[in-house]
């Protein structure tokens, strides 16, 4: 993934965080999908820094970074992948 | 076995976090259906503009913004914008505007009159989670004898095919009553050729001030055993209906109901105010109100209260807020209700249908 990569929320994903998971809803498609608590944290930052996030990670979790890293950003990957989120351009 | 989402949301609605809301824009409607619950309606005041009660004025754009933050910061995920119709309230776009900007599930309840090629344009845009579409007759001359409202059909064939034509998720949803006990096919047809799904409501909600002129539309008892047995029609208000057997709405603990003028409800039938937006923050009104206290108790009790008095419960769609405004008693059962489980259990019986099951003493 390349550095500083930043992303934008779709707006037609409705969203809302309800008991600690995020539940998405993709208007155009009728899809609904649940987020665990980490993927939940991704997403409500997903529109800052990842490197903040993935350091946020560690430290709450006590995981390896490089592990916190992978997982993020195939995370992220995946929400780019089911259009919900957008990748800014430039 | 539940899927994850309805655990999540029962968790929710056990924790009081509200997920569910409707704010009802305006009174006002450009149709004048005769089975209407809006008194304003009847009383022919103010077809064209939000009229407001006596006394109070409606909410603002401002205020409207306001209180979607309100609604966001409490977690509220499904926003329904009713009325009246709320095509006809003069801000209706910013107002759905300012409800996408705050990522809400937007349900737009709306009689589909006002929708041309721009509007039907604009509703792509919005991209809304759904639109439920109000259409209850097969042709033009039984929809508006109901509506009063001629050429008004016509527009709304028109504009369901500008919808699904554009790709939007829509429902028709047509309350049955007498003017249509022959068209039920026919309705169902309109959908189907469309792609889109009908559900028929057999329900009719009295007046909001209380008067039983609407029920006088009710259709017979073999047009509903007609309608239960059928086998491609889908009963219920929308598809976001309970069935039977689960007892408890989330009235007071997952719903709340926004007034025109910012009165707080528990929910659209349940019409005494637990506060007003001008004098409360709506997390006060959520967490302080006796009202919602006591219809938090009588939503609980709901369940015991059908098992006992109710001999076709296990067929019985119970209305805590239909109850009060009938009776004064959320907790009696009411005609209507009662009428539709028999109706239904012979339905059922008929077909040699398993019964639906029932979880008895389930809490809310």
């Amino acid at each position: 993934m390349a550095e500083a990569q930043r992303f934008r929320k779709n707006p037609n994903v409705s969203w809302r965080t309800i008991e600690g998971q995020a539940v998405l809803i993709f208007n155009k498609e009728g899809e609904i999908q649940v987020l665990n608590e980490v993927g939940t944290y991704i997403w409500e930052h997903a529109e800052e820094d990842l490197e903040e996030t993935i350091r946020a990670i560690v430290t709450t979790y006590s995981i390896p970074p490089e592990e916190a890293r992978r997982d993020a950003e195939e995370f992220v990957q995946s929400l780019l992948a089911s259009g919900a989120l957008k990748a800014e351009e430039g | 076995m539940d899927s994850p989402l309805t655990e999540l949301f029962d968790r929710a609605i056990r924790a009081h976090h509200p997920l569910f809301a409707s704010l009802e824009l305006t009174y006002a409607c450009n149709l004048a259906c005769q089975f209407c619950y809006n008194p304003v309606q009847r009383l022919n005041q103010h077809r064209s503009l939000p009229p407001g009660e006596a006394g109070s004025t409606p909410l603002s754009f401002e205020e409207i913004q306001d209180l979607f933050d309100q609604l966001r910061s409490m977690g509220v995920l499904y926003l329904t914008l009713t009325g009246g119709e709320p095509l006809v309230h003069p801000r209706f776009w910013d107002i759905a505007a300012a409800a996408k900007e705050r990522s809400f599930a937007i349900r737009l309840f709306t009689n589909g009159t006002l929708i041309d090629a721009g509007a039907a344009d604009r509703l792509a845009d919005l991209a809304p989670y759904c639109v439920e579409f109000s259409i209850h007759g097969a042709c033009a001359a039984s929809a508006e004898a109901l509506n009063q409202t001629p050429g008004s059909h016509q527009a709304q064939l028109r504009a369901l095919e500008l919808l699904k034509n554009r790709g939007l998720r829509v429902f028709i949803k047509c309350v049955v009553t007498k003017l249509v006990e022959n068209e039920l096919e026919d309705i169902h047809a309109i959908g189907e050729r469309l792609g889109i799904p009908v559900y028929f409501d057999p329900v009719l909600t009295p007046s909001d001030d209380g008067q039983a002129y609407p029920l006088e539309m009710a259709a017979s008892d073999e047009t509903l055993q007609k309608l239960y047995r059928s086998k491609k029609l889908n009963v219920g208000n929308s598809p976001f209906q309970r069935e039977p057997g689960q007892y408890n709405c989330s009235v007071g603990t997952g719903t709340l109901h926004v007034t025109p003028v910012g009165d707080v409800q528990p929910c659209v039938q349940w019409k005494q105010a637990i506060g007003n937006l001008r004098e409360k923050t709506l997390r006060e009104i959520w967490g302080g109100s006796d009202l919602l206290r006591k219809v938090r108790e009588a939503s609980l009790a709901a369940p015991v209260m059908l098992l006992e008095k109710v001999e076709d419960h296990a067929f019985c769609m119970h209305c805590p807020g239909l109850s009060q405004l009938r009776s004064g008693d959320p907790l009696r059962p009411d005609e209507q209700y009662i009428r539709l489980a028999r109706i239904r259990r012979e339905a059922t019986q008929e077909l040699g249908r398993y019964p639906p099951p029932t979880r008895d003493g389930e809490q809310g």
